[in-house]
């Protein structure tokens, strides 16, 4: 099976996202621009899984950002299929680092929220949150609590719910499972690729983590540091569906080595002053 | 309410009429100047009876309801201009300032001089009073609205209005609710200032009239406890409100 096989062999799936040039810089206070990102060129075929790697503050996710229309390019372009993004778009979906629920909203008015922003009438909402709660893994019985009164990992199934409401062609994902212990954080890594065999939303996720990227991408690409190129494109070539296993696999460990080496060696490219970025330590593709 | 919870209220005003007593006894004042708490209780019964409470009480809830209502509105407006905008904010936080620095006692004759004696001059001088801590506590509470959550609005195409009315403002509820309680005891004081400067009926024209022309302190004191009682039952509303509305976060 390849990486593209989400898409049952039909009509193209739509979510083939393309990037030209695309660069970005924040305005500083004294007046000038501090560039982010320098000229990002990437193309992800529709229903394909890309994660982003690279150091602290690279500017991982304001590329994401740049990607789903909260921020105005620089220069260059975003595409899905023959429709370029200028802004927030419909057919992206968002996850943070935080779930970011509206803690006075129960959970399922949390997952509906999309819903009606857009104007869909309550029946139709029910119908909806019925299917995104069956499709993360939800428990029906708590989608009628408020967010404090649910568990982390609880919380960000949720927000993952919300995310896929108005079924996004591109699914894109900031950090998505950092704040959840190491061994539910796998779990969801898994969770998220049975996910994506069923919406089949093109990916791109945002990762700290070699082994998350290695399990879940077909492809890693590693940015460097500030402003942020893109230093290498690493086919991930196991076999889907994987299981944890799979990061014990040659490949995986050869494409792991590669990818540090990557960032190590930009790491040694900064500057002296620049602050070392907290990178994964070996230990942790023993998992 | 618990049991224990409402045992502990009413013991803590039965100390309090306790030592009322007290003191009466103690000091051997007489009862022009500190009646007892029976006495009081048996007139404050008295003249709901005879409906001499009545008509002034009805006119101050008037007052109060329409003012604070009002006042309370403009200072949602405002407060929400004031956090989202730094033109308003340099243009209205001077008379806002000055306005809250100048005692209310102190506007109330010119008030009543403008806009009479009659009900609007109470209104204006309500909605005064309680502008300032609704319109503050709006404005802290828009600030304080998670920028994270904006950006989410923002991600999902929220409209204005959509943003005001599924984030900023339930966001900023218990900021304004808390505003709110401040506020409604002060429109029940704004609304005894203005009678004071000027009315032909009200609980503040009723404690000069037994004080004056009537001098039946008793009555005075009933009154007394009557304003007090408007100003506890209207904090437990808006109390009330804000368990509905924020209680359970």
């Amino acid at each position: 099976m390849t990486a593209l096989g989400s898409g049952n062999g039909a009509s193209p799936a739509p979510g083939a996202l393309r990037l030209r040039g695309l660069s970005f810089a924040f305005a500083t206070h004294g007046g000038g621009s501090l560039p982010v990102l320098d000229g990002i060129d990437l193309a992800i075929p529709a229903g394909g899984i890309v994660a982003l790697v690279g150091p602290n503050g690279c500017g991982k996710s304001t590329l994401l950002r740049v990607i789903a229309g909260l921020l105005q390019p620089g220069g260059g372009e975003a595409w899905i299929d023959a429709r370029p993004i200028i802004g927030p778009d419909p057919r992206i979906g968002l996850v943070f680092q935080e779930p970011r629920l509206l803690p006075w909203r129960s959970a399922a008015d949390n997952i509906t929220y999309p819903l009606e922003l857009a104007g869909w009438p309550p029946d139709r909402r029910r119908e909806r949150l019925a299917t995104l709660s069956e499709l993360v893994g939800l428990d029906p019985a708590v989608t009628a609590s408020r967010p404090a009164e649910l568990s982390g990992g609880t919380r960000q199934r949720v927000a993952l719910a919300r995310s896929l409401a108005l079924e996004p062609e591109v699914l894109l994902l900031d950090e998505p499972f950092s704040a959840l212990d190491a061994l539910t954080r796998e779990r969801f890594d898994l969770e998220l690729l049975r996910l994506w065999q069923r919406a089949a939303t093109t990916i791109v996720i945002v990762t700290h983590s070699i082994p998350e990227a290695i399990l879940v991408a077909d492809r890693v690409v590693v940015l460097s540091a500030r402003p942020a190129g893109i230093v290498a494109d690493v086919t991930i070539d196991l076999p889907r569906p994987r299981a944890i296993a799979a990061l014990d696999d040659a490949v995986a460990v050869r494409a792991s080595h590669r990818i540090r080496r990557q960032l190590e060696d930009d790491e040694a490219d900064e500057t002296a002053g620049a602050r070392a970025a907290t990178l994964p330590t070996p230990t942790e593709l023993a998992s | 309410m618990t049991r224990s919870a409402s045992l502990s209220v009413l013991a803590a005003f039965a100390a309090f009429v306790l030592i009322w007593k007290a003191v009466v006894v103690v000091s051997g004042l007489p009862p022009y100047i500190l009646p007892p708490p029976e006495t009081v209780a048996i007139r404050l019964v008295g003249a709901w009876r005879d409906g001499t409470i009545e008509p002034h009480l009805g006119t101050t809830l008037i007052e109060v309801g329409l003012g604070f209502g009002v006042g309370a509105v403009l200072a949602l407006v405002a407060g929400y201009g004031l956090a989202r905008s730094a033109v308003v904010e340099r243009l209205l936080s001077p008379y806002l300032v000055a306005a809250q620095a100048i005692p209310i006692l102190a506007l109330a004759p010119l008030l009543v001089l403008w806009f009479g004696n009659g009900l609007l001059s109470k209104v204006v001088i309500c909605s005064l009073i309680v502008f300032f801590p609704v319109a503050v506590a709006t404005m802290v509470g828009i600030r304080a609205v998670d920028a994270r959550l904006l950006e989410l609005g923002r991600s999902l195409r929220a409209t204005r209005r959509q943003v005001l009315f599924t984030l900023e403002i339930p966001a900023a509820l218990p900021n304004i609710l808390g505003g709110m309680r401040v506020g409604v005891t002060l429109a029940v004081v704004g609304a005894l200032v203005g009678e004071w400067a000027g009315a032909n009926q009200g609980l503040g024209v009723l404690i000069n009239l037994a004080r004056g022309s009537l001098f039946d302190i008793p009555l005075m004191f009933a009154t007394l406890v009557t304003i007090a009682l408007v100003g506890i039952v209207l904090y437990l509303i808006v109390v009330a409100f804000e368990r509905r509305l924020v209680g359970n976060r």
